[in-house]
């Protein structure tokens, strides 16, 4: 899937090095489960504020995402296919 | 990873997930009325129970036996079947039948319901509220009640009773495997890109691979735990099944042959409450089952004791005190298999952190949704381009065909 060549200078940059892979998945992956497990052993008010928040991340950062997505290429979506 | 290995988890993760996505999106869709269920009840149905009488703080409960006989006075020839505190409410719910053969009968008559129940106040034991009587006209049902319990049924056993259940659990299992096989290409395709990359700026089916990856990591604890969770709650049938023909049997065995003893003289309800408090130490006392009950033992009260914290909420612990005598049989705490079932309930119905959880659950199983709507998508965009090669490989002028308009479109 790497063999057509990139078209921006940009990903080909990203394209080229190869990065780390885990760190973000593992890192929302802990937050979730602290999140269900914090609200469900510790049922009070801490341990309830502590949960949502935990559970938020996951969503912030994937709004986030999705944000610097929009904003780096908004009028070319779908345009070269 | 050898590119025959890669290619046999892109098989898994295909085959797994084109089975069970439909089914999933269903679970997905009819879970979010599910969860705000209460709060939809109230909005659009309410409830029509006068209001409970305002006393001052600290008044005891009436004893339960007060409402009990209370309860055989107003139907007396029939049988008291069960006693319900309220676990939110002041009130007691005492449920009676003709017969404990009557209610059994009922199972073959679908429109034959014998039990009907009183509530009481638990501190005045006034009565509150009757089921309505058996031969009264049946009450319109609402549009809420029948959405909600459209939703319910489709959720757990697609109307199918427990083959439709077992068959949702297996999609559930397939679903989890499908999340499994989906980490491992995950790892593989965002070898040279940052985490939360979505290339806009390229082919729409790489903005789509980008999001379904984005979208997939991001709740992929969540949905394993929830969708894994799901998969034990459908087993729910066969794990009470199977404690009921080994422990339950065993402990029932000594008192089988009895037969069930009349009503006329049995020890205080009252009395086997404070008893099975006692025996399970630390449990609330949800309710107390007549004997002669269904799984239940000719001479014993059954009551049904549960753990006051979120955890061990759903964990319940029977207890049984002889009715003829008020003397504790014992405490029976579940095998470990329905500690585990009872344990994966709130992990996967999300009830238990207050609104802001039930809000967040409802956020990720829409971010759920878009991932299976996302695969979709990916597969069928493959899919027209295999069949596209196929229509080719049969000397089909393609030209004109598809590839034309679609590049007018384009155009445009």
């Amino acid at each position: 899937m790497n063999a057509t060549p990139p078209l921006l200078p940009r990903a080909q940059s990203s394209l080229r090095s190869p990065v780390v892979v885990w760190p973000w998945p593992i890192a929302l992956g802990l937050l979730t489960s602290f999140g269900l497990a914090s609200a469900l052993l510790g049922q009070h008010g801490v341990w309830l504020v502590l949960s949502w928040i935990a559970l938020s991340i996951p969503l912030v950062v994937t709004l986030a995402c999705l944000v610097q997505a929009g904003r780096r290429a908004p009028l070319s979506k779908g345009g070269l296919s | 990873m050898t590119t025959t290995t890669l290619r046999r988890w892109f098989v898994v993760h295909k085959w797994t997930s084109l089975i069970c996505t439909l089914f999933l999106l269903v679970v997905c869709v009819t879970g979010l009325p599910m969860l705000f269920s209460e709060q939809i009840w109230d909005a659009f149905v309410g409830d029509d129970d006068p209001p409970y009488e305002v006393l001052p703080p600290g008044t005891p409960n009436t004893s339960l036996d007060v409402m009990v006989s209370k309860a055989r006075a107003m139907f007396p020839g029939q049988i008291v079947t069960q006693v319900n505190p309220d676990d939110d409410e002041p009130a007691v719910l005492v449920s009676m039948a003709p017969s404990w053969q009557a209610l059994k009968d009922d199972d073959k008559y679908p429109d034959r319901h014998s039990g009907h129940w009183i509530k009481f106040d638990a501190r005045t034991a006034k009565i509150l509220k009757q089921s309505r009587p058996a031969n009264a006209p049946k009450s319109p049902r609402t549009w809420t009640g029948i959405i909600l319990d459209t939703a319910t049924r489709l959720h757990m056993n697609l109307f199918a009773g427990l083959p439709g259940a077992l068959f949702m659990g297996g999609m559930g299992m397939l679903f989890v495997a499908s999340l499994v096989s989906g980490t491992v290409l995950y790892g593989r395709y965002m070898k040279r890109l940052p985490f939360g990359t979505v290339r806009r700026d390229r082919a729409a089916r790489l903005a789509w691979l980008d999001l379904h990856n984005l979208l997939g990591a991001a709740t992929l604890a969540w949905a394993l735990v929830v969708g894994f969770t799901g998969f034990v709650n459908e087993l729910q049938t066969p794990l009470f099944g199977l404690w009921r023909i080994t422990d339950v049997r065993q402990i029932l065995k000594p008192y089988a042959h009895l037969p069930v003893v009349s009503q006329d003289h049995l020890s205080s309800v009252q009395a086997a409450f404070d008893t099975a408090a006692k025996a399970a130490p630390g449990n609330e006392v949800t309710g107390l089952s007549f004997p002669g009950a269904p799984f239940g033992s000719p001479v014993h009260y059954v009551l049904w004791t549960h753990g006051a914290t979120p955890l061990r909420a759903r964990l319940f612990t029977p207890v049984l005190v002889d009715a003829r005598s008020g003397e504790l049989t014992g405490a029976y705490p579940m095998p470990w298999y329905l500690r585990f079932l009872e344990i994966s309930r709130p992990l996967h119905f999300g009830d238990y952190g207050g609104m802001p959880l039930k809000v967040l659950w409802a956020l990720l199983d829409l971010v759920v949704i878009a991932v299976l709507v996302s695969g979709v998508v990916l597969w069928a965009g493959k899919r027209k381009l295999s069949t596209d090669m196929r229509l080719r490989a049969l000397d089909f002028d393609l030209e004109d065909a598809g590839t034309v308009p679609a590049r007018a479109e384009h155009a445009r």
